[in-house]
């Protein structure tokens, strides 16, 4: 069936060499999934927008048909706009400054940040194979389960922390049982190198030096 | 993986960014600054009475509106569809065809393979594992081709790698049952019910 399917490929764009062209694509699909579409702040600001286009087309309709406006005539809020710093205390309209500037410069922020979210590439596959993207939390709380079998404890004495180039391994070991720093290290590096993280963050183990009683 | 516009997202936040904070910056000068409020005086008026003249000028023969009022109400409906159809391009690029192919065979017509095929065969094989809390697979078109999304919410403590070579097996082998090669993405994530949930031991 697949050759029969293969012969039938004239009619899709790339006939030869599919994965050659696949493989730019993919490169594409990690980067939008590793990285913030900001759909809810863009959803936000143009419903913002939208709320004062909606303001703006009632009064301006109601001033084409001759009527009276609904909150405020817009020659009045002209000339208030104008005559700015009379007619409103300093201190109510530098709030008014503060939170418009405020609610711009998140979107300015959004805007030209990189938006990198919380994820790694699992880049230990071959071209063919699909793509995975992990949660730094699935990759916390695998390495936290190597780390606590490792160092022989509970699981609540390990607190495993993962950011995009580091992970620090928090242990704090039973009372009178010591915690071997390097054979915590050993283990954590080698399921680090099993996963081949990208980035490949770099792994760093503390071990407290206070114990738990009873653990 | 969906067709959300990232880079449309970028230009026309950072434009609303930069004109809300010019807005907010000038209002909080015009409050605390006295110099600020004396340029604002000296050049605001006259903007005011250019638009006035303008508005003057165009009134209705015989009437005493401006007929910019319509004007005005008309590019504000036009901005309002602006950024209706800009919500709306947010989250799409979901599709339901998995492969369409011409056959040449001895019936005449195309092949189709919708993407409920993948969905539902993958959905079916991961139901009875111990180590998921919880698996989606939707089909998205990239740029034209079909491509697999499967999320995964793995259980606490699961090695993610060894969970990907599995999944990569079963992908393999709808691969081999639809006869065509698919981009796929695996995302495996964590939510409220694998935080919630208990953990996984054996393995």
């Amino acid at each position: 069936m697949s050759s029969r399917v293969e012969a039938g490929d004239r009619r899709s764009r790339n006939p030869e060499g599919r994965d050659n062209g696949r493989r730019p694509d993919m490169r594409r699909v990690v980067y939008r999934e590793t990285h913030s579409t900001r759909a809810a702040v863009a959803i936000a600001a143009a419903v913002l927008v939208t709320v004062f286009a909606a303001y703006g087309l009632l009064e301006a309709a109601v001033h084409a048909i001759g009527q009276p406006a609904w909150l405020i005539e817009p020659q009045v809020a002209a000339q208030r706009i104008v005559a700015l710093p009379a007619g409103i205390t300093p201190l109510l309209l530098g709030a008014i400054g503060a939170v418009v500037a405020m609610v711009g410069l998140v979107f300015l922020l959004n805007g030209i940040l990189p938006g990198r979210r919380a994820r790694h590439l699992l880049s230990g596959h071959a071209p063919g194979r699909p793509a995975v993207v992990v949660d730094d939390e699935v990759i916390a709380s695998s390495l936290a389960r190597r780390a606590r079998l490792a160092a022989n404890v509970t699981p609540e004495q390990v607190m495993v922390v993962v950011s995009q180039r580091q992970v620090l391994v928090n242990v704090r070991p039973t009372s009178g049982v010591p915690v071997d720093e390097g054979t915590v290290l050993a283990a954590i590096q080698d399921e680090l190198d099993q996963m081949a993280l990208d980035p490949s963050p770099a792994a760093r183990v503390n071990v407290a030096p206070s114990g738990v009683v009873g653990a | 993986m969906n067709s959300t516009p990232t880079l449309l997202n970028r230009i026309l936040l950072t434009i609303l960014g930069l004109k809300l904070l010019a807005i907010g910056l000038l209002l909080m000068l015009l409050a605390t600054v006295p110099a600020v409020a004396a340029w604002w005086h000296s050049w605001s008026p006259g903007v005011w009475n250019g638009i006035n003249q303008m508005f003057n000028a165009t009134r209705f023969p015989g009437r005493t509106q401006s007929w910019l009022w319509i004007i005005v109400a008309l590019v504000l409906l036009l901005l309002i569809g602006l950024m209706v159809a800009w919500i709306a391009q947010q989250g799409k690029g979901r599709s339901n065809v998995l492969a369409s192919e011409y056959d040449p065979g001895e019936v005449p017509g195309d092949v189709r393979i919708g993407g409920g095929v993948a969905e539902q065969a993958l959905k079916h094989a991961l139901a009875g594992r111990p180590d998921l809390a919880g698996a989606t697979v939707t089909t998205y078109d990239v740029k034209g081709t079909p491509a697999l999304k499967v999320r995964l919410l793995p259980r606490q403590g699961v090695a993610p790698h060894l969970l990907a070579a599995e999944i990569s097996e079963l992908l393999a082998a709808l691969e081999t049952v639809v006869g065509r090669e698919t981009p796929v993405l695996i995302h495996i994530g964590a939510g409220a019910r694998t935080r919630f949930g208990r953990a996984e031991r054996v393995r």
